[in-house]
């Protein structure tokens, strides 16, 4: 008898839920730009009553998730290979919604700025250079007192889009990082310690003295970790900012959006950014979804991509995106569709 | 056929259910491993590669096997001390009383703290220590994991012991003490003999949960693919790399980590099953 | 007679008493030592959540949903405390106790019931074996398993139900074993006497057997539910996380340790953690307790 009652609950609970709810967009994937679509979605939802719900499991995750279909849209930092896109099981198109940038923090108690170039950087995290007294970063930063302290390396031991966008800038601007280590969401670090997701590596920092590693900006313009000024390809040293990382999208770029923008040629850019996107299936209609189901979320994605959207990403530290970028973002959902006809106007 | 013979059909069949799904696990996991174990075979075992990047996958366990081991041994190392001493306390020196009964409450309470707790725990107030002490640069890594892990064991290790050590017969006591002998030389002489399979039993066991144990692990190892130097180096454990990167992963580093946790299923179960035949022989 | 010789010669009663006095002492010194450390642990964890957490607790945080980044970013930045709470975690977790306990428990009373009544026969050593066994088995596999069975095939993504399949297979051998221990304890006369009077057996069960052994199985399934209450590994698998309160059995649903995940992952919520887990440390405590006194209470 009580199961029974137990089990009346549970179903009414069950059908009230799914009455409340008009349309429901569930989506998986990239960490990186979470705070954005956290606050982004919130706002969607108040505004528009689709409930959208967003699980920040990594890019890697937004990708597989979409490829076995158990989401609406995936989220990723990193844009899919050639091969990964044939090895979808059907058209993907990717949608561009901010870009953010990696940046290089340190604990160096008393050290308030450094500078450092590609090629430091990259021997820094190749453990040619092991200790903060040594002369090439002494010469780089005439006016900082170094201590004589080891330097300890801190990387992500997940994988991620953070990940993937430092490792692509590294791969950009030293040939020996290229042969030695490479690109990807995951690879196989020569020195340091892995800690997961970027507080693991934020809180790896903050607790070691002489310690250095990469952040998403989100995350170090938050905290306010001292970060260190990094030379572009004009020979500039730039700060990681709203305006620097922004800068970086201004350049030309390919029709479908797939581009790095790591080592951006732009002079006020700063070099390790890059683009966040969602991705979906290019044809709606699969799994039985619904025609209402495809074009809310078609509606959702647009929406991402509107200056109002746009505004709360600079608002929550993210680069957003050149308006050029933007009418492109709006021109590929466009060309969307549910079983060959298309969704939205 | 009448009440009493379907009812007891029905017990029978749904007891099946716990067969099937014990089965079906193993299926499951094995089904998930096959890409992984048709590629790698035995190889998989004894290779410390990891490489998940694009074009030249290749996957081994040697890493995380060390790094789960190192850190079960040396959580079991010094649980061993604390769940013996927490069982002489509650089962010896003050048996039936109102403070051995606090004491071993307080010790399941133990058990009862999630796994997350342990972790925020460890890498809010334990890691600043370790790096205070100057043991390690970050306060991550081995030492640090299996400190929090012992403590997470500690009641595995006692709630048998302390039924164990409470069976001594009291007449072998009582003939040591009638002879004169000291509280310590009837636990070394008569109380260990009669209680060690079961003590024993009970730290197999409580290695078998530090085998297992994903996320404070996961919060305080330092997440490195490489084979541990020291006691505080960096590692990772066959749990801590399938939380850290099972979201993340597709194809076949989804499936070596599938068997990843085929072969932790395995080698729990190994343990369990070696640990409760020490308790049946006992009876 | 040979036994208590053997101990009168290997306990070294030929050395002088004081040093033999001295060395009892010393360890009975130190068995108290590591006592207290071992037990200190609890204090020294709960104590480090309060003196954490006791700030944020307020009552918008059981009533409110967990903010976003960016309300909790402007919050820290004006020094202000982070609005919001963990409403949809506190839903989310009883939710899937619920799906779960609804899996679990009864297929968990009847499988002890089935061990109790065969006790002595080999097929039911078998079974408790088993259930001994998957015990043990660690909860990130299960995640991995309810992956496998829910989220991919039936559910088609991340779903609370998925989660509650989860947790119902790490509580259903707790049950069973649980179940089984305290209908042992029901002294067989009682129900030979039933059955002397002609009861039907399904009658000896549920008015005899079930009755008698309640509160020890109330007592179980209170440890099993405390148990799997604060799992993470698993949930982060299945259920994933939801910043809403969602009924929706197939939708990623919350949880309360999924919460304390996303707060530490979270530069602008770290402030929420603390409360967080003491609202979990507490519940999670409380269940154990309650379970307890209800199994001493029987004794």
């Amino acid at each position: 008898m009580k199961k029974s009652i137990v089990l009346v609950a549970l179903l009414s609970l069950m059908t009230l839920g799914n009455k409340v709810s008009a349309q429901s967009i569930s989506g998986a994937g990239a960490t990186f730009p979470e705070p954005f679509y956290n606050a982004a979605f919130a706002s969607y939802e108040r505004a528009a009553h689709a409930k959208v719900t967003y699980g920040g499991i990594g890019s890697g995750g937004g990708i597989r998730s979409l490829k076995d279909k158990i989401v609406d849209f995936g989220a990723s930092d990193a844009f899919l290979t050639n091969q990964e896109l044939r090895e979808m099981p059907a058209p993907i198109v990717h949608i561009p919604t901010c870009s953010g940038a990696v940046v290089v923090a340190y604990n160096l108690p008393g050290v308030k700025q450094i500078k450092l170039t590609p090629t430091v950087l990259a021997s820094i995290f190749l453990g040619q250079i092991r200790n903060w007294n040594h002369p090439a970063l002494r010469k780089l930063n005439p006016g900082v007192r170094f201590p004589n302290k080891e330097i300890t390396v801190v990387h992500r031991s997940d994988g991620s889009g953070t990940t993937n966008m430092f490792t692509d800038y590294l791969t950009k601007v030293n040939k020996v990082w290229h042969s030695k280590v490479g690109a990807g969401k995951t690879v196989n670090w020569p020195v340091g310690v892995g800690a997961k997701g970027n507080p693991g590596v934020a809180g790896a920092i903050h607790q070691t003295q002489g310690s250095i590693g990469y952040i998403g900006s989100e995350y170090a313009f938050a905290q306010r970790e001292p970060s260190a000024l990094i030379q572009n390809k004009a020979g500039k040293f730039i700060k990681a900012t709203v305006a620097s990382t922004s800068a970086a999208g201004k350049g030309k770029i390919p029709a479908d959006t797939r581009v790095m923008l790591t080592n951006s040629s732009a002079p006020t850019a700063y070099p390790i950014a890059g683009f966040t996107w969602l991705i979906i299936y290019k044809d709606q209609a699969y799994n039985n979804r619904s025609f209402a189901q495809a074009q809310a979320t078609l509606k959702l994605i647009d929406w991402m991509v509107s200056r109002n959207a746009q505004a709360l990403a600079v608002k929550t530290n993210y680069a957003p995106l050149p308006a050029g970028v933007a009418a492109r973002a709006k021109a590929i959902l466009r060309t969307v569709t549910y079983k060959g006809k298309r969704i939205l106007k | 056929m009448n009440s009493d013979k379907i009812l007891k059909r029905v017990l029978f069949f749904s007891s099946l259910v716990i067969v099937l799904i014990a089965a079906a696990m193993v299926f499951s996991l094995f089904e998930g491993s096959l890409p992984s174990i048709s590629k790698f075979g035995w190889r998989f075992l004894i290779s410390d590669q990891w490489d998940p990047t694009q074009g030249s996958e290749n996957y081994g366990a040697l890493l995380f096997i060390v790094g789960t081991i190192l850190t079960s041994v040396l959580a079991l190392v010094i649980a061993i001390p604390l769940a013996f001493c927490t069982s002489l306390f509650v089962a010896e020196y003050f048996r039936g009383t109102k403070l051995a009964s606090i004491v071993g409450t307080l010790v399941d309470l133990l058990a009862g703290i999630p796994s997350i707790i342990y972790g925020l725990w460890g890498f809010y107030i334990l890691c600043p220590l370790v790096v205070e002490a100057g043991l390690s640069p970050q306060g991550f890594g081995v030492f640090t994991s299996a400190l929090i892990l012992a403590i997470m064991i500690v009641p595995y290790a006692t709630s048998l012991s302390n039924t164990t050590i409470a069976m001594v017969p009291n007449d072998l006591k009582e003939a040591a003490y009638a002879l004169g002998a000291t509280r310590l030389e009837v636990i070394r002489t008569v109380i260990l003999p009669n209680a060690r399979s079961g003590m024993t039993a009970s730290y197999i066991l409580a290695f078998g949960r530090a085998i297992g144990e994903t996320l404070a692990v996961t919060m305080l190892i330092g997440n490195e693919n490489a084979i541990p130097h020291g006691l505080f180096s960096t590692g990772n454990t066959m749990a801590s790399v399938i939380a850290n990167q099972f979201g993340e992963a597709s194809g076949l580093q989804l499936s070596a980590l599938i068997e990843l946790a085929l072969l932790l299923f395995v080698i729990t179960t190994i343990i369990n099953a070696i640990g409760k035949y020490i308790i049946k022989k006992i009876g | 007679m040979d036994n208590i010789i053997n101990i009168g010669k290997t306990a070294g009663l030929l050395s002088s008493i004081g040093y033999r006095k001295a060395k009892n002492n010393i360890f009975k010194i130190l068995v108290m030592v590591f006592s207290f450390l071992t037990i200190s642990m609890v204090f020294l964890i709960i104590g480090t959540l309060l003196v954490k957490g006791y700030k944020q607790i307020n009552l918008a945080f059981f009533t409110q949903v967990a903010p976003d980044t960016f309300t909790a970013m402007m919050a820290t930045a004006n020094g202000e405390i982070i609005p919001g709470g963990i409403a949809n975690g506190i839903l989310g977790s009883i939710y899937l106790v619920l799906i779960a306990s609804v899996i679990a428990i009864p297929m968990g009373i009847v499988i002890g019931v089935y061990l109790s009544e065969n006790s002595k026969k080999k097929y039911a050593c078998v079974i408790r074996d088993i259930a001994d066994i998957m015990q043990g088995v660690p909860s990130i596999v299960i995640g991995i398993i309810a992956y496998i069975w829910v989220v991919v095939p039936l559910t088609k993504g991340y779903s609370v139900l998925a989660g509650g399949v989860a947790l119902a297979i790490m509580m259903l051998p707790l049950i069973v074993r649980s179940t089984e221990e305290s209908l042992k304890m029901v002294p067989d006369t009682l129900k030979e006497a039933a059955i002397a009077l002609g009861t039907p057996y399904y009658k000896v069960i549920w008015r005899v057997l079930i009755p008698t052994s309640f509160s020890g199985l109330i007592s179980g399934i209170l440890l099993a539910v405390s148990r799997v209450l604060g799992e993470t590994a698993p949930l982060m698998l299945t259920t994933l996380g939801n910043p809403d309160v969602n009924w929706n059995i197939a939708k990623p649903g919350s949880a309360v340790p999924l919460l304390i995940w996303q707060f530490y992952n979270d530069p602008n919520m770290v402030n929420l953690i603390w409360s967080s887990t003491i609202f979990l440390m507490g519940f999670v405590l409380i269940l154990n307790l309650i379970s307890k006194w209800i199994g001493a209470k029987r004794k």
